[in-house]
């Protein structure tokens, strides 16, 4: 038996070797799923705290109104803009984007009724059309304001009340989110286009045919891959956490045990992907396209860019059962909810049906040359 | 010599309709250098293929060593040690570690500069085989077929494209290798080669074994037939010249 093993070490290490001495695939192992990270993470890094830009217009002289400026320049979600004075220069800045919104606070704002005995006004909120979301969201913020004073000045039951919380307040930021998705792409692209480059390549060399000369088996020449191509996924997504961490603060909720064995698991399932591809392809012009095909719909619908609920529902049903998907998934729930390995069962089970699948058809399809 | 290694009998191999070796017979001895020689498509790399255990041998037998070589291919690929026709290394990976990849798949733990020390490059065990010549990778892939000591070594065309120099340095590795007591067959459409390196020669045409003889006893009967060339024979060619000119050393 340890004879048979002898060829797997020999080959993981010296295969690990190689790859540190090639400038191509440190590249798009190790550089290029850090630029993804990179953008994305001047993306999404900085949004822990949503914060509005917005200018404030008081045109009353009313002490409430005064009150409320104040009250609104101290909130941390809001960012008031001193030096825009007038509507027209307002107009302006929400044009170039540099301002969400305008906020004015018209002649007779917060002066009392004397009616009522308490003041009245409204709140005007001027935003661009092509800033939907933050006028809404402004909106919205501003009514809680108002229903938090008005429940002061005349105190009335609410039978019904919407409690909202979101995940964001406990200090996950979209990147949080994005960043699984990340490193399931850096996975991904180590696994499939890693083998179906380079299979192809040695196949029309001759190369893997005169290891066919020698008495290595397929299982030994396979095993030898995986085990240096699961050393390297681990390093790649050591490196992607540390920069994530350290540039972004990407938040670490589980544990990394966890992290790293659901790591390898995946590169095992993965690469088996491109050696059934690349084993199968005699030579390359055959492989990238195969490549391609396996990897870019993986790639859009297993949520590596953008979220899978975005998704239409049959689209995300389809996506389910994507091999790339219970990965991500579950280093998001890893990730972002803390949870061990025993707790993402569904996905690891997932994983391993894919794991035999996939491998039965790579030692089918296998050719030495 | 004496003792036959490697019994072929009929062998043959059809690829579609075509049939490439059209019943093959021959008996290679133990510590012979046994040439199969042939224009190109003859069948020569195919016949040696079937015999590597590399192809199935569709009818015919072939035994080496006492074993069967359809039966037990996996016992064969332990005793023989195989150069095929293009000789290519995966690149960035130094000969050492090369060889000790090599010699794991044999379940064998070697000393790679012994071996490299046998082929003359010793210096270059830390280089990567894209930065060999064409000799010293020829000499390379030699050396990757001795790391599990092999009983029969098969070389396919080993000096194809090689200059006068490292040619003749090569028939002098091959006759070390024979001497250290391994039994070789080798291809080549080099005749003058086959008739310096070779015990015995086979020559393929169209699939089939047209003669097999030793060199000498094969231009002997040629003669007493009664052929003679039509110029006197000089007692030098240009091949001579080259070498006088350029001398023998190598240059890589």
């Amino acid at each position: 038996m340890k004879k048979q093993l002898l060829p797997i070490f020999t080959f993981a290490k010296i295969d690990i070797r190689r790859l540190f001495r090639d400038k191509v695939g440190i590249f798009f192992v190790f550089v290029f799923p850090l630029i993804f990270l990179l953008v994305f993470g001047g993306l999404f890094g900085q949004d822990r705290d949503i914060s509005f830009n917005i200018a404030l217009l008081n045109q009353s002289e009313s002490e409430f109104a005064a009150e409320f400026e104040q009250q609104l320049i101290d909130n941390e979600i809001f960012t008031v803009n001193e030096d825009v004075t007038s509507l027209d220069i307002a107009q302006e800045d929400m044009n170039r984007g540099s301002l969400d919104a305008v906020v004015t606070l018209p002649e007779g704002f917060g002066e009392i009724d004397p009616e009522a005995g308490f003041p009245r006004g409204n709140v005007e909120i001027l935003y661009d059309r092509g800033n939907e979301q933050a006028g809404v969201t402004l909106g919205s913020i501003m009514e809680s304001i108002f229903a938090d004073i008005n429940a002061e000045l005349v105190p009335v039951e609410t039978p019904f009340s919407v409690a909202v919380e979101a995940t964001e307040i406990e200090g996950l930021t979209t990147l949080d989110y994005i960043f699984s998705g990340l490193l399931g792409f850096t996975i991904l692209s180590l696994g499939v286009f890693g083998p179906t480059t380079v299979f192809p390549r040695m196949k029309e060399k001759g190369i893997i045919r005169r290891y066919h000369t020698t008495p290595i088996k397929v299982w030994q020449y396979f095993a030898g891959n995986v085990l240096s191509n699961s050393f390297v996924g681990l390093l790649a997504v050591a490196v992607m956490f540390i920069v994530a961490v350290l540039l972004f603060n990407v938040n670490m909720r589980g544990d990394y045990l966890s992290l790293a064995i659901l790591t390898i698991f995946g590169t095992i399932v993965l690469f088996g992907v491109g050696l059934a591809a690349g084993g199968w392809a005699k030579n390359e012009m055959q492989a990238a396209p195969l490549a391609n095909l396996v990897a870019f719909p993986m790639m859009f619908l297993s949520g590596v860019f953008f979220p899978r609920f975005l998704m239409p529902e049959w689209l995300q049903t389809v996506s389910d059962f994507l091999p790339l998907t219970p990965l991500i998934d579950g280093l998001r729930l890893i990730i972002t909810e803390g949870r061990t390995l025993l707790e993402i069962g569904p996905e690891l089970a997932m994983l391993g049906g894919w794991m035999i699948i996939i491998y039965a058809i790579a030692f089918k399809v296998f050719r030495w040359e | 010599m004496g003792k036959i290694i490697l019994r072929v009998k009929d062998l043959e191999k059809t690829y579609g309709n075509t049939k490439v070796v059209k019943g093959v017979t021959f008996d290679v001895k133990r510590g012979e250098i046994f040439g199969i020689l042939g224009p190109n498509g003859a069948g020569k790399t195919t016949t040696l293929e079937m015999i590597e255990t590399m192809r199935p041998i569709d009818s015919g037998t072939a035994e080496l060593a006492g074993i069967d070589v359809a039966k037990k291919p996996q016992k064969i690929k332990q005793i023989i040690g195989v150069q095929p026709q293009t000789a290519a290394f995966e690149e960035k990976t130094k000969l050492t570690e090369l060889l000790a990849f090599f010699a794991s798949t044999y379940g064998r733990k070697v000393d790679p500069l012994e071996i490299l020390e046998q082929v003359q490059l010793t210096e270059k065990a830390s280089s990567y085989p894209e930065s060999l010549s064409g000799g010293q990778r020829q000499r390379f892939s030699i050396a990757t077929a001795l790391v599990n000591q092999p009983e029969v070594l098969f070389l396919d065309e080993p000096t194809t494209g090689l200059d006068p120099q490292s040619r003749r340095n090569l028939w002098d590795l091959i006759r070390r290798i024979r001497d250290s007591g391994v039994t070789i067959i080798l291809t080549t459409h080099y005749m003058e080669e086959a008739q310096i390196l070779c015990d015995r020669v086979a020559i393929m045409d169209d699939g089939k074994i047209i003669a097999l003889d030793t060199p000498k006893k094969l231009i002997a009967d040629l003669l007493s037939r009664g052929f003679t060339k039509e110029q006197q024979v000089e007692q030098a060619d240009l091949e001579d010249v080259f070498i006088d000119l350029t001398g023998k050393e190598l240059r890589e």
